[in-house]
């Protein structure tokens, strides 16, 4: 892989819901903010790595539903892993899973998960490696988003 | 004085500040600027580069004075901040046939982007490059590089990979230097001035090796612009290690036909010449990346340089 400094961006305006969105970590609490934390709407920008910025598509990603990253440490709170969002792009179809962060909007990641139970894709992106979390895992979904033993 | 009636010709072979060697009939001659030349530019812009063609008044003793800078068929330029004022333009090399990029393959790490701001300043210039990348006994370990080297080849650069301190590639890399005037641009401690020793052994000139810390940078050894005259025909630009290369007189509307590979795209957008190839719909330039006609990383540095434009 070529050896490059990654671009580095500024706060943005949400291409979807027009909200502006800042890249500070002490508000994310992730390296790179790559989706609204209202809209939870992303643009297709990555490539090969989170970050890189290689990518010329730079449609917009819409939030699609849910899926669980394994981890491989054994003493983490939730031994399933930690929940990812799964992004699919308008324009090209790529997906792409991405770190939830510190202050995304926990309702509307509840409102593209119940979204996606409707989905009748999930054996596509299976076929692509992202396993999506379905009607059994609502409460995993919910403890992770609102504590252990809320379930609404 | 022992002055003449007419003013001699001459070529810059060699400048530092307020000074330069002027080559005429086998003679080195001392010059200064005449004080009428040097009201023609801004006070901190140089009228003079390397290779230029210049009439010049012998003051006899060796010294003389420049009156007249030649018109100039080719020059490789970058733009000189003046703190405060105007951004002026430095001519690094004038008269030049070909522009040498060189990079180390490793030690310190070859930074791609800044090949691209050199190769897109020569394009600009209507100047053919050829890539030079030295300490190639350093690159065992290296898997990346040949991979980042593809992108140039596909491009139709030519690359040299040499190696001056055992002589690989050093006879192929003479052969695209005969006859032609070549200008070397890096960053310091590539090792431009090491190349140049193996090329013409017996120059000497003064060279260092890099810092120990981890990126290996280099100690800006050569601090002046020289050319040299090459014993098996054509001349050589030697510069100082330029760490920050901006683009000079280029407008952001024709950055993307400075990219070769992209050329054939210009144009084909939805919005034809106006598309910035950036996120307008139906963009030609961003298709051809997507399809993997155009690489990723020269499309990244289409945007950063278009972003400083």
């Amino acid at each position: 892989m070529r050896n490059h400094s990654p671009a580095s961006f500024g706060d943005f305006r949400c291409a979807n819901c027009g909200a502006v969105v800042s890249v500070m970590h002490m508000l994310s609490g992730v390296n790179n903010r790559n989706h609204c934390p209202y809209c939870l709407w992303s643009c297709h920008l990555d490539l090969y790595s989170a970050g890189d910025r290689l990518s010329a598509c730079k449609a917009g990603m819409k939030p699609i539903g849910l899926t669980l990253k394994r981890s491989r440490n054994k003493y983490q709170a939730d031994s399933r892993g930690e929940l990812m969002l799964v992004h699919a792009c308008v324009d090209c179809a790529t997906v792409s899973i991405n770190r939830i962060a510190a202050d995304d909007d926990p309702e509307a990641i509840l409102s593209v998960f119940q979204s996606s139970l409707e989905l009748v894709q999930h054996d596509f992106y299976s076929q692509q490696g992202v396993v999506m979390l379905d009607v059994e895992d609502v409460g995993a979904v919910h403890a992770q988003l609102f504590g252990q033993g809320v379930l609404a | 004085m022992n002055t003449t009636d007419e003013n001699d010709q001459g070529v810059v072979f060699r400048k530092s500040t307020g000074h330069y060697t002027v080559h005429t009939n086998s003679r080195e001659i001392d010059c200064e600027l005449s004080s009428r030349l040097c009201k023609s530019t801004h006070p901190t812009a140089d009228p003079v580069a390397i290779g230029d063609q210049v009439r010049f008044m012998d003051a006899g003793q060796g010294s003389g004075i420049i009156t007249e800078v030649l018109p100039r068929r080719s020059s490789f330029s970058r733009p000189l901040p003046v703190p405060g004022q105007l951004v002026v333009e430095q001519v690094i090399a004038a008269n030049v046939d070909q522009v040498m990029p060189v990079f180390a393959a490793a030690s310190p790490t070859p930074k791609w982007g800044l090949l691209d701001r050199y190769l897109v300043a020569a394009e600009a210039a209507g100047l053919p490059s050829q890539i030079v990348i030295t300490k190639m006994d350093l690159a065992s370990g290296n898997d990346s590089l040949e991979s980042d080297l593809d992108i140039y080849r596909r491009i139709g650069y030519p690359i040299h990979l040499v190696c001056a301190s055992t002589g690989e590639g050093v006879e192929k890399l003479k052969q695209a230097l005969r006859g032609r005037m070549s200008v070397l641009v890096g960053k310091s401690g590539v090792g431009k001035t090491s190349l140049m020793n193996g090329l013409q052994p017996g120059l000497g000139l003064r060279v260092k090796t890099v810092s120990s810390g981890e990126m290996g940078k280099g100690r800006h050894t050569t601090s002046h612009l020289q050319m040299f005259e090459l014993g098996f025909g054509g001349r050589l630009v030697d510069t100082p290690g330029i760490r920050e290369f901006g683009l000079w007189n280029i407008h952001a509307e024709e950055l993307a036909s400075l990219f070769p590979e992209m050329t054939r795209y210009v144009g084909q957008c939805k919005f034809g010449l106006s598309c910035q190839h950036d996120r307008e719909p139906g963009c030609a330039v961003r298709k051809a990346v997507m399809d993997g006609h155009v690489s990723p990383y020269r499309y990244q540095s289409y945007m950063r340089l278009r972003e400083e434009l």
